[in-house]
């Protein structure tokens, strides 16, 4: 019966994701009735507002392409028992390659190749500090991730005004040449070919994990330890390749968004349209269950929230605190299956440890 | 003097466009309007607020329904308003802020049938978008005149400035405070035959909305020796006055030296009324309610429309401004109607405590800035503030 068991491996996490986002839901109508807002009304705005029409379901996707991608560099890491919060950071600098490649003039495609692969180097070496001090000295990388988001935060907000600057609009970067920006695929609409870059990044990570030895290797490390050691499979290597790969990821993120996303196609000071990017990836990836196609469907019903709960300000007027809040409910709900299977490893994890230390 | 009597003019022209208005154009009573903001929403208590209190007032005048869409992170800007654009409903769409730029040029191209305005960009040149500038520089000016002089009066060598995101905007409230700082160094040692040579402390903190940001710069300005901080990023004032009271209460006051200047709204009743000493009044509200009448009126045309010192858009606040904002103050929940004795009481005091001299070079200030007879730099800063800072030095 294996189509039967097959069924049943990806019903029950659809099960439990549909019905947390039920209770989410729910929670979020008694949080609205409280405030005096209808939540019927509202939720049908939020509906309508991110897969109701063409230019919705255009602006979801747009929304979900450098969602993805950070969903993936925090998955990646997890697959391997790491906990990578860095992609904040790595996306930061990622964008800022990006950015200066349009400093340089090349040919139409080839500028645009080239600055993809600048970013991408770029959060590949900005994640490599991270690595080695793990290795070396034994740094969690949870600190680490965070003071390296913060040294990008500074170092991008330096660059846009010292380095990249707009010589006419001091408030932001040179804006990325025409030759090496992503078309539009609705006119009219944010939705970009970038989206077409983030999908094949996570066929390629859905590939690497799951047909390849070093992704074999990965997952063994990070379901248990003990084993992979047993097994004779380098941590030091399995370290390297999670947090290598997510700076890889994570360097595009932050390109297809100034590359793609319109209509300034350059870093604003604040940073407002990247900054965030790289934690709701996270909370994108325990929606997507850390699994790369779990991961398009959630980043794509992420962004629809997003954009939803734009037109929920609209139609029963709900201020936008108020819209946050709630999409903040939905998404806590459905990262709870997620969070839990998480904790429950970890748990069992550590006891496992503690048993060997007291043998 | 000047001042005052053409705000009067500029009341009475407005005045009698209210009353007017339905009989010569084609009114729309019952239509809707829209107001996208970037970033910031209610509450900052300075140019967002003052965009709502524009389009709350305009609503209520000509019975129009008002829609407010904040916008979440850059991205937001585009499709917030392509959606309200979309629906078709709207009367007029506002945009409150330059950030909108890039987002405003491409919906008034995309959408060439629905009425736009924009706050604070001059440069798109669209037949449906009508482009609301401020000469933030003369205003500046004004307070930066005064600041010398109070903080010389005071006893301070140094004064201020707490800038938000270095945009050409902010460079213009920049340019003009440099200039009026000098201005008032100079008057000050013509005065009082003592030489005056208040410098200039300021930071640009990057951001509009981080209020933290404005407290610690203000408090590394007070440590400095600064008499009095000068907010130009909106919210990030609430901040910076929360480090004066602070650096007062630690001495045992409450009343400054050292003070604050505000900005865009009149924020004069802040600080209980004497900690703010006076503030560069930029009525974006004033900006959003004529957009909006242009329409009703049948009046509205694209193009840019420049707000200053002589038709009511810039000006320092005075006392006649005061009751008017400490409504706003109880609007915004800040204070409550049983203050306002007190703060108006302490606003009097605080003013009256400086020498009438200083309040009459600054009206004379005013009025060469009115008749063309001083020229404050700079009409977009962008390629020139660097000499603008060699210019008039810290």
């Amino acid at each position: 019966m294996h189509w039967a068991q097959a069924l049943r491996k990806y019903l029950t996490p659809i099960t439990e994701s549909v019905l947390a986002g039920v209770i989410g839901l729910a929670i979020g109508a008694v949080i609205m009735l409280g405030y005096g807002y209808d939540p019927g009304a509202a939720y049908v705005s939020l509906f309508r507002g991110s897969f109701g029409s063409i230019f919705s379901w255009a602006e979801s996707l747009a929304n979900a392409t450098p969602l993805i991608l950070t969903a993936l560099t925090f998955a990646i890491a997890m697959r391997g028992g790491l906990f990578n919060i860095g992609a904040e950071g790595q996306l930061y600098i990622g964008a800022l390659a990006a950015v200066s490649v349009s400093l340089i003039h090349l040919p139409s495609p080839l500028h645009l190749i080239v600055a993809l692969l600048a970013a991408m180097v770029a959060g590949m070496l900005w994640s490599l500090p991270v690595a080695i001090l793990k290795l070396t000295r034994g740094v969690h990388e949870v600190i680490s991730t965070i003071m390296f988001n913060w040294i990008a935060h500074f170092f991008a907000f330096y660059m846009i005004a010292n380095v990249l600057t707009d010589p006419i609009r001091g408030e932001k970067t040179i804006s990325i040449a025409e030759t090496s920006r992503f078309a539009r695929i609705l006119p009219g609409s944010s939705l970009n070919y970038g989206i077409v870059v983030a999908v094949i990044a996570a066929l390629l990570v859905l590939f690497l994990l799951w047909r390849t030895t070093a992704g074999f290797e990965l997952r063994v490390a990070g379901h248990n330890p003990e084993s992979a050691h047993y097994a004779g499979i380098s941590r030091r290597k399995q370290v390297l390749r999670a947090f290598l790969i997510g700076g890889v990821l994570a360097g595009l993120a932050g390109a297809v968004q100034v590359m793609g996303r319109p209509p300034t196609y350059a870093l604003v000071t604040g940073m407002s349209q990247v900054a965030n990017l790289g934690f709701d990836g996270i909370a994108v990836a325990m929606i997507g269950r850390n699994h790369p196609i779990g991961i398009i469907f959630a980043a794509i019903f992420f962004g629809g929230l997003m954009v939803g709960g734009r037109i929920m300000q609209f139609s029963p007027g709900v201020p936008l605190e108020l819209v946050r809040v709630i999409e903040g409910v939905i998404i806590l709900a459905l990262a709870v299956p997620e969070l839990k299977r998480i904790f429950h490893f970890v748990r069992k994890r550590f006891s496992l440890r503690r048993q060997s230390h007291g043998s | 003097m000047r001042i005052f009597r053409n705000k009067v003019a500029v009341l009475l022209i407005a005045l009698f466009a209210l009353v007017a208005g339905p009989f010569l154009g084609t009114a729309v009573a019952g239509g809707k309007i829209a107001l996208v903001t970037d970033l910031g929403g209610r509450g900052d208590l300075s140019f967002n607020d003052m965009g709502f209190k524009g389009a709350d007032e305009a609503a209520a005048k000509f019975d129009l329904e008002l829609v407010t869409i904040q916008s979440n992170s850059g991205t937001d800007y585009l499709p917030n308003l392509q959606n309200a654009a979309r629906t078709g409903d709207f009367d007029i769409i506002v945009g409150v802020g330059f950030l909108l730029a890039d987002a405003m040029a491409e919906v008034a191209d995309q959408f060439p049938d629905q009425n736009f305005a924009i706050i604070d960009v001059t440069w798109l040149g669209k037949p449906n978008l009508m482009e609301i500038g401020y000469e933030e520089n003369k205003g500046s000016a004004l307070v930066g005149a005064l600041g010398a002089m109070v903080a010389a009066h005071n006893g301070y060598d140094k004064i201020g400035a707490v800038l938000g995101i270095e945009i050409p905007v902010l460079y213009k409230f920049e340019a003009g405070y440099r200039y009026g700082m000098h201005w008032g160094n100079a008057k000050y040692a013509e005065v009082t035959g003592k030489k005056a040579d208040v410098g200039l402390l300021w930071s640009y903190t990057g951001t509009f909305s981080d209020i933290a940001k404005g407290k610690a710069a203000t408090e590394a300005m007070l440590a400095q020796g600064a008499g009095l901080v000068y907010n130009v990023a909106g919210p990030l004032g609430i901040g910076d006055l929360e480090a004066i009271t602070e650096h007062l209460e630690a001495k045992g006051r409450s009343a400054g030296p050292p003070f604050m200047i505000g900005v865009d709204a009149n924020q004069d009743w802040m600080g209980d009324g004497h900690r703010v000493l006076a503030s560069m009044m930029k009525r974006v509200d004033f900006g959003v309610y004529s957009a909006v009448e242009s329409v009703v009126n049948g009046t509205f045309e694209g193009g840019v429309i420049i707000l200053g010192p002589n038709n009511g858009g810039i000006a320092m606040s005075g006392k006649q401004d005061l009751a008017d904002f400490i409504d706003f103050g109880i609007g915004g929940g800040a204070i409550s109607e049983s203050d306002r004795g007190r703060i108006t009481d302490n606003w009097v005091a605080m003013r009256a405590a400086v020498p009438g001299w200083i309040w009459d070079a600054v009206d004379e200030l005013a009025a060469k800035i009115g008749s063309g007879e001083v020229v404050i730099p700079c009409g977009w800063c962008a390629d020139t503030i660097d000499q603008i800072r060699a210019d008039y030095p810290d």
